[in-house]
């Protein structure tokens, strides 16, 4: 343990504890600007500078690691005058008048920053410079005239993401934050993770959708689940007026603030129109009904073991397991679970990915690989059909039909000795350079770690109990599962649709938009109810449409690929005669008799 | 002893800081009661006296010779003088034509705006003031109390306003202290 004292208060802290994090962690108070708690320390903007009793000049506190015996002062009238000089260097390099900028406000950490100083005008007044503006993002503005250079864009970018778009370019007072090698932003590498404008202490990063709708203290924040995809990020949900305005990655989240476009941007496009009431088809016209006589008619139709019948895993497990007691009663539990744990991926030296495209999907699995790659982290992709990552792979090997590659390897593995368990030689193989060289390079991994879709299958399982991506201490192997809640469908045993012949039609949306496969399976169903939020073309051909809440409206758990049951609180009022997923199953249950 | 004297005027601004000073409401009553105020731009009296006054405000950064004008002027019969919203303090919303400069600022309004016709014309009146870079009050004279503020609150103005019709010099800071 270290001992220090900061503005004399003895101090006790972990080993390699910053200056700045040893007063956080006490509530003394030191300004900060390039500063993020959830980035690496920079050092930039010197606002943090402290004095250390010893040392000649003040020093940036948040890259200063505490030392025994250290005695630190954060307050003095030299800081106090320094810091002052500081932000009114940053207001005159570029344009901070405040007046017009959509942070001003609470939401400016820069202005906030001048209040803390009593700073009342500037001694320096600005350059009276032309920075270039950027709009050609759809979802964000970079404005370079608002910006203070504190990096906390760039290192979001590669230590969130991992994408490592944004740098910088030229130097001084004329550094400029730029895409790539310096493209328009919207035709860059960006990802529209918007971590970088999460993060932005200034106005030099704004979204277009929440410009201008309100600061920070306008609007009411919900801290629920992204209904995105199955790692189920922790969002915070901003609204104002029952609209969402914003969402944010929650930083106090297992996601740790990470989010990507679909958690954070696709909330806000605009939805199809919205079923306000149940619907009926009267003469060949959906015509509006009664709760009553919708959930009658719905009824009449559900007869267990002889209606076919589908749920969106987007649902809440409470909608599920209503669903499944209507439905699918007799429906087997999944068998044990091989379930991996997303936290093997933070410090493992080798990811392989088989069969999935984590730029297509589940983005923020992808972000937890691509920032561990600069770190030496190294990639072996498997896809038979075209991956986004073949070119970032270190090995990337294309499969052809029927070639089983994990059973290679595995092989391989057994051959050459390399297994981390007891094993047999096994039989001599003949697997390719490639291959070989893929094998020698996982097998030699300290923490090797699987991402994979579908179904396992055996020769998955073998090499990661080989390779110890799953042993008595790791659970490395990491299944992509698909839609928020399909974890919890398939421990319910309602992931698949059931299709009893000559069947009536139950089809539980929620708020998701049928697949042209459902579509087709229900071309000639003679009764079809539909459970949905959002008019679509499943709910055209419909008898019976029973409108549904939407993720932000209603409450639910939601069982996230590494079997966290994650918990959804709603940061929307639904409109009035809509019903939530699991009441209206609940209902229908008992409305059919099937319940009590 | 007679009531300390306090005159304002305004400048490059867009006289928000004289309608947030009215916005005390029936407090000003109690500024009456503490000061003697003389010339403002909505009284009677437009200039300061020559004898001079014990509290000069301004509104408004300086744009041209005639704001100069009145800043020194403002200036030479103050004891102390205010700086009375970001424009004073800053320069303001109208400083943002330094970014393009003058003649490019009065291109763009005067010729090349939309609801111009062909016959657009840039003033060249010799009367007109002479217009210069915009500048914040401090840039020409010294100044002696900022209040920012776009507008400056009238809890804040009427703080001010108090404390220096008693003789006091206002703190500007913490829940007092706005740039927007």
């Amino acid at each position: 343990m270290i001992n220090l004292t900061i503005n004399g208060k003895p101090i006790t802290v972990e080993p390699d504890t910053t200056v700045l994090s040893a007063a956080r962690q006490n509530g003394i108070h030191i300004p900060t600007l390039c500063d993020h708690p959830h980035l690496t320390p920079y050092g930039g903007c010197r606002l943090c500078v402290v004095e250390v009793k010893g040392m000649r000049v003040p020093i940036a506190a948040c890259t200063l690691p505490a030392a025994d015996g250290m005695s630190v002062e954060t307050d003095t009238p030299a800081l106090r005058e320094s810091r002052a000089t500081i932000l009114n260097l940053l207001f005159s390099e570029r344009n901070h008048f405040c007046p017009f900028c959509q942070v001003s406000g609470n939401d400016c950490q820069l202005q906030q920053a001048a209040y803390g100083q009593d700073i009342t005008h500037w001694d320096i007044q600005p350059q009276w410079k032309n920075f270039p503006v950027d709009t050609s993002h759809p979802h964000f503005i970079l404005d370079n005239n608002r910006c203070i250079l504190c990096r906390r864009c760039l290192r979001a970018c590669a230590e969130m993401s991992g994408n490592f778009t944004i740098s910088v370019e030229e130097r001084g007072a004329a550094t400029l934050i730029i895409a790539d090698n310096g493209v328009p932003f919207g035709e860059s590498t960006c990802v529209s993770c918007g971590s970088c404008v999460q993060v932005c202490p200034t106005g030099a990063l704004i979204d277009r959708q929440s410009a201008y709708l309100g600061q920070n203290t306008h609007l009411t924040t919900t801290k629920t689940v992204c209904a995105g995809c199955s790692v189920g990020c922790g969002i915070t949900v901003y609204t104002r007026d029952n609209r969402i305005v914003k969402i944010h990655g929650d930083w106090d989240a297992f996601n740790a603030g990470t989010i990507c476009k679909t958690g954070r941007f696709t909330p806000l496009e605009p939805a199809p129109a919205r079923i306000q009431s149940p619907l009926i088809r009267v003469a060949g016209k959906l015509t509006p009904t009664s709760w009553e006589e919708a959930l009658a008619a719905a009824a009449e139709a559900v007869k267990p073991g002889q209606t076919a019948a589908y749920a969106s895993p987007r649902l809440p497990l409470e909608s599920l397991r209503a669903f499944q007691q209507i439905f699918a009663p007799q429906a087997a539990p999944a068998a044990e679970s091989v379930d991996g744990k997303l936290d093997a991926l933070r410090n493992a030296d080798c990811v392989l990915i088989l069969g999935v495209d984590l730029a297509k999907t589940h983005e923020v699995l992808g972000f937890m690989v691509k920032r561990n790659l600069p770190k030496g982290t190294k990639l072996i992709v498997i896809d038979p059909a075209p991956n986004s990552w073949d070119e970032l792979a270190h090995i990337a090997i294309k499969p052809v039909a029927e070639q089983d590659v994990p059973a290679e390897m595995a092989a391989v593995i057994r051959q050459n000795g390399l297994a981390r368990i007891p094993t047999w030689p096994g039989a001599s193989v003949s697997a390719d350079e490639t291959i070989t060289a893929a094998a020698e390079m996982f097998a030699r991994a300290v923490a090797p770690a699987i991402v994979y879709a579908g179904d396992p299958g055996q020769a998955l399982l073998d090499l990661a109990k080989l390779t110890g991506v799953v042993d008595s201490e790791r659970s490395g192997l990491i299944p992509v599962k698909g839609a928020a809640n399909s974890a919890g469908a398939i421990q319910l045993g309602v992931d698949k649709a059931l299709w009893p012949e000559n069947a009536t039609a139950y089809i539980a949306l929620g708020d998701d938009i049928p697949s042209p496969e459902l579509l087709a399976a229900l071309e000639n169903i003679p009764f079809l109810v539909v459970q949905s939020a959002y008019e679509n073309a499943l709910t055209d051909r419909a008898d019976v449409v029973l409108p549904a809440m939407t993720w932000a409206e209603q409450p639910g758990t939601y069982l996230n690929l590494d079997g966290r049951a994650q918990t959804a609180t709603p940061s929307l009022t639904a409109p009035a005669g809509v019903r939530d997923n699991t009441s209206i199953l609940e209902i229908l249950a008992k409305t059919a008799g099937i319940t009590n | 002893m007679p009531k300390p004297k306090i005159s304002s005027d305004w400048m490059a601004g867009c006289s928000g800081c004289h309608m947030s000073l009215l916005d005390m409401d029936e407090r000003i009553l109690e500024i009456i009661e503490l000061a003697d105020l003389r010339a403002t731009p909505i009284t009677d009296l437009k200039e300061p006296d020559e004898s001079g006054v014990d509290v000069g405000i301004l509104e408004g950064g300086i744009n041209n010779s005639s704001n100069e004008e009145v800043a020194h002027r403002m200036r030479a019969r103050s004891k102390i003088l205010v700086a009375l919203g970001d424009c004073a303090v800053f320069g303001g919303v109208p400083a943002l034509r330094n970014m393009c400069g003058t003649q490019e600022a009065l291109r763009r309004a005067y010729i090349e705006a939309e609801s111009n016709d062909e016959s657009g014309k840039i003033p060249d009146d010799p009367e007109l003031a002479t217009m210069s870079n915009v500048r914040a009050l401090h840039e020409v004279v010294d100044v002696d109390v900022f209040i920012p503020g776009c507008p400056p609150d009238a809890d804040v103005i009427y703080y001010a306003l108090k404390e220096l019709a008693q003789g006091r010099m206002p703190e500007i800071k913490n829940e007092k202290l706005h740039w927007h």
